[in-house]
């Protein structure tokens, strides 16, 4: 009884995903449309509903940057374009519009950390797949070595290599994790915000954030959220006025 | 002998002197009669004369909480009259203000009862009491200790000052060395209307003080009111353990009668402490409130006041000088001074045409305890939009109140070159008739034309992506079953490897060890013909056996051809081998009488070489 169950409800997924698919390509090509057409906001929902679909792509972020790009929402363009490069890094449109967005709002940006600047040859994923690849490779060339009779130097040679490149890569992980462009950054979507030194509107300023501004959230209180500002300061942002680029 | 009459002439005269003393008499005294509501006061009421005397047991007055806390007896003797004398002393905790009367109370002494007459008590409801200012005289031993042995003082030096000025604030809190202070509570300025910064304190001396020696801590802190108005500053309170002496069971006069009460250093404790232990008591330490008049800020403030109030200097800097349009100039501006540097704000650029300026970074380092003085830097970058020949005027305004007037700061103007991009706006508008007002100038157009952004992407893909970390999904981790199991079975095979060649070894060494043992015997034992070419041929079954390696001969279906063909003998050898194993098969299935009973030497020698020969 319970395979029958199990079995209809696999045969009803594998025929409703491709509808559900071709649902979202009707959505994205309608405000691909829209956009072209120049209405700007119509595209924007479009993108926005298949966002909260769960259909994450960078060119849809990228597609939706540019639309808010044109209504001149420069900090929702930049903070959709920075979420196109965290889906997908090499991506030159959203690179080359992202730096236009930028130089037009006059945003300001997170400067990485040397490590950061070292390690950014590769993607979080490519050392997380380096880090997992070294420690088989580092097992079993332990295990190799527990029952060989006698120590083979290449062996040896060989899981010392695997050690430190996945030491190196799980501190290239934590690096990245925590670093610039980590979870915890954010981008200033509203307009003439001020970083203040306490929770009140009243509070003195440490910094004004041009819309489109880099900010890390290291803590949030209530409607206000505390994060590490582009001049190695802190100060706490009304939350309304930043968003997580990373979408959890 | 002499001595004794002499003492008993003086018990005489005592005897006497007792016997035509006064009558009995009583008296009674408040240690203070005007006191405020929390204080304490000493009622002490003293029966002189012979006799034992009965003091009221109870005195009760509406308002007045008062308790007996014991008895002392005293002896004087003048001029060989002697006289004792009972205090009873009373403690009273006024409840409220008022006038308060102690009503006359009945003692019995001598047979005779003796009035005492009526005391008046003036309380006062006074909330900024001060311990330091009004040493609690007579009252219990705490407050007698805690009034004189240490005290607190707020100094304000200005009596009038502006809204957000700051004012520096003094606050000393000085101990009786002997009392071994110990701050459980630092001291606060109380008071509304103003805002306090943190007290720092800045030093510890030794004073004298009216003769007596104290410890005095300092503290600094700056205050700054909130609005104007009249305001009381202070009183500072603190609280304090303090080692005072223990109360004893019969309480050491401290009435007008008898000793100096205000001196609490005449107690024993002081001068032998170790005559009575002390005890650690818990005092609160007030200071006097300090009147403060605050007046607001004068109207009309230059636009670039930002609230700060003192009196700063300013000076300006820029890095690099040389640039091209667009790129970024440092400005550097130190303002130095005394004053609310939580106010100063960082200067404005007066004329911002053709610039972009960035928010400000600033720093902060105070020359003194509390950050009145010192000087604040702020880093301020500014980018032509176009040639320009000196930086923008950057202007401060400020309250002075010692001048009681705004001032306002200019930094000089800082000759840059700014190479690329169009004209100066300044030669711009130097080319045209000269403008009546700056708001007609020509502003500054940009010099290049933003760049649009690339196309729309029109494709998308099938899957959705995910910003969650590789190494956070389901599917990396389930991924790593593969090379677990992987080395599960590599690690099997490298096991099972492992127990084979043991077994081997093991098979290997057994075979060595019987072939070692079955030469000695033929070396040496003197064995019957049938054991020893059944020995003999043993050795060349293992021999064999070892020596044919990898392929692993049973040593019981070795043969004399196999053991010749594995040790390749030539021709005589393998005759003699052929020879050895038939005369082992007769010697072992034809009887032990067919043959002669020993084994020649020779014949010994010649086998024992043949197997040696065998490798």
């Amino acid at each position: 009884m319970k395979i029958r169950a199990s079995l209809i409800a696999f045969l009803f997924c594998a025929l409703a995903t491709p509808s559900v698919l071709a649902q979202a390509d009707a959505e994205f090509a309608k405000a691909t449309q829209e956009y072209a057409q120049g209405h700007f906001k119509e595209a924007i929902s479009g993108y926005e509903a298949l966002i909260r679909s769960g259909q994450w792509s960078a060119n849809v972020f990228y597609d939706l940057g540019n639309a808010y790009f044109r209504t001149g929402d420069l900090g929702r363009a930049i903070l959709n374009y920075e979420r196109a490069l965290a889906l997908e890094r090499h991506h030159p449109e959203a690179t080359a519009n992202l730096q236009i967005a930028r130089d037009e709002a006059r945003a300001l940006e997170i400067l990485p950390s040397w490590p950061e600047r070292y390690l950014q040859f590769a993607s979080v994923n490519q050392y997380s797949i380096a880090a997992a690849t070294a420690f088989w490779l580092a097992i079993f060339a332990v295990v190799t070595l527990i029952f060989s009779r006698r120590r083979s130097v290449t062996v040896i040679a060989m899981l010392i290599c695997c050690l430190l490149v996945f030491a190196a890569a799980v501190g290239a992980i934590f690096t990245f994790d925590r670093g610039s462009k980590g979870r915890a950054l954010a981008i200033v979507t509203g307009k003439d915000v001020q970083a203040r030194l306490a929770t009140a509107d009243t509070a003195n300023s440490v910094l004004a954030l041009p819309a489109g501004s880099e900010v890390k959230i290291l803590s949030t209180r209530g409607d206000w959220i505390y994060a590490a500002l582009p001049n190695n300061l802190r100060g706490w942002i009304p939350a309304k006025n930043a968003e997580r680029v990373r979408l959890l | 002998m002499g001595r004794a009459f002499l003492i008993g002439i003086l018990a005489a005269i005592v005897a006497a002197g007792s016997t035509f003393a006064d009558s009995p008499s009583v008296t009674a005294v408040l240690s203070n009669s005007e006191i405020v509501v929390g204080e304490t006061v000493e009622l002490q009421i003293k029966v002189t004369g012979p006799g034992d005397a009965q003091p009221p047991e109870e005195i009760s007055v509406d308002g007045l909480e008062i308790h007996a806390t014991g008895q002392s007896r005293q002896f004087e003797i003048h001029n060989f009259a002697t006289s004792s004398s009972v205090t009873y002393n009373y403690t009273i905790l006024p409840l409220r203000d008022g006038r308060f009367t102690i009503p006359s109370q009945t003692v019995r002494a001598g047979g005779k009862l003796l009035r005492t007459p009526e005391l008046i008590l003036n309380v006062a409801d006074a909330p900024g009491r001060s311990s330091s200012a009004r040493p609690s005289r007579g009252t219990q031993s705490q407050s007698v200790s805690a009034g004189d042995l240490l005290f607190a003082e707020l100094i304000v030096p200005k009596k009038v000052a502006y809204v957000g000025e700051i004012v520096p604030v003094q606050i000393r809190m000085g101990f009786d060395p002997r009392v071994r202070p110990r701050l459980i509570e630092p001291p606060e300025i109380t008071g509304q209307g103003f805002t306090a910064q943190k007290l720092q304190q800045s030093g510890q001396t030794s004073e004298t003080i009216n003769g007596r020696p104290y410890d005095v801590v300092t503290y600094k802190t700056a205050i700054a009111a909130a609005r104007a108005g009249k305001f009381e500053v202070g009183p500072v309170k603190a609280k304090a353990q303090v080692i005072v002496p223990r109360r004893r069971s019969a309480p050491r006069s401290r009435s007008p009668f008898g000793f100096d009460l205000d001196d609490p250093f005449s107690d024993p404790f002081f001068s032998n402490p170790f005559a009575q232990m002390g005890e650690r008591r818990e005092v609160e330490i007030k200071s006097e409130p300090v009147a403060l008049e605050v007046k607001p800020l004068p109207p009309n403030a230059p636009p670039s006041f930002s609230g700060a109030i003192g009196n700063f200097v300013m000076t300006t800097d820029a890095q690099p000088k040389s640039v091209q349009v667009g790129d970024p100039i440092t400005v550097t501006s130190a303002i130095s001074g005394r004053g609310n540097f939580d106010r100063v704000n960082a200067p404005v650029v007066e004329d911002e045409r053709g610039w972009h300026k960035y928010p400000p970074s600033s720093k902060f380092k105070q020359d003194d305890e509390v950050g009145i003085s010192g000087t604040k830097t702020f880093e301020t970058v500014l980018s032509p939009n176009e040639k320009k020949q000196t930086l923008p005027v950057l202007a401060l305004s400020y309250f002075d109140p010692a001048k009681e007037q705004y001032m306002t700061l200019r930094s000089e103007p800082i000759a840059i070159t700014v190479q690329g991009g169009a004209a100066a706006t300044q030669n711009v508008t130097g080319s045209q008739p000269p403008s009546p007002s700056p708001a007609i100038a020509i502003a500054p157009q940009r010099t290049q034309k933003p760049q649009d952004i690339l196309y729309q992407l029109t494709d998308r893909p099938a899957t959705a992506e995910s910003f969650a970390p590789l190494y956070t999904r389901t599917v990396f981790w389930t991924a790593q079953l593969i090379p677990f199991l992987a080395l599960i079975g590599f690690a099997g095979w490298k096991i099972r490897g492992a127990r084979i060649d043991n077994r081997e070894a093991r098979r290997i060494a057994a075979l060595h060890h019987e072939a070692s043992e079955l030469m000695h015997k033929l070396r040496h034992d003197a064995a019957s013909p049938r054991e020893y070419y059944a020995e003999a041929s043993r050795i060349v079954r293992v021999k064999t056996a070892l020596a044919s390696g990898s392929s692993g001969i049973d040593p019981n279906v070795v043969d004399a051809e196999t053991a010749a063909d594995t040790f390749k003998l030539n021709t005589d050898s393998r005759d003699q081998l052929r020879r050895l194993f038939e005369q082992s098969d007769e010697w072992q299935y034809s009887g032990a009488h067919n043959g002669p009973a020993t084994i020649s030497p020779e014949n010994r020698r010649e086998v024992v070489e043949l197997i040696e020969n065998l490798k």
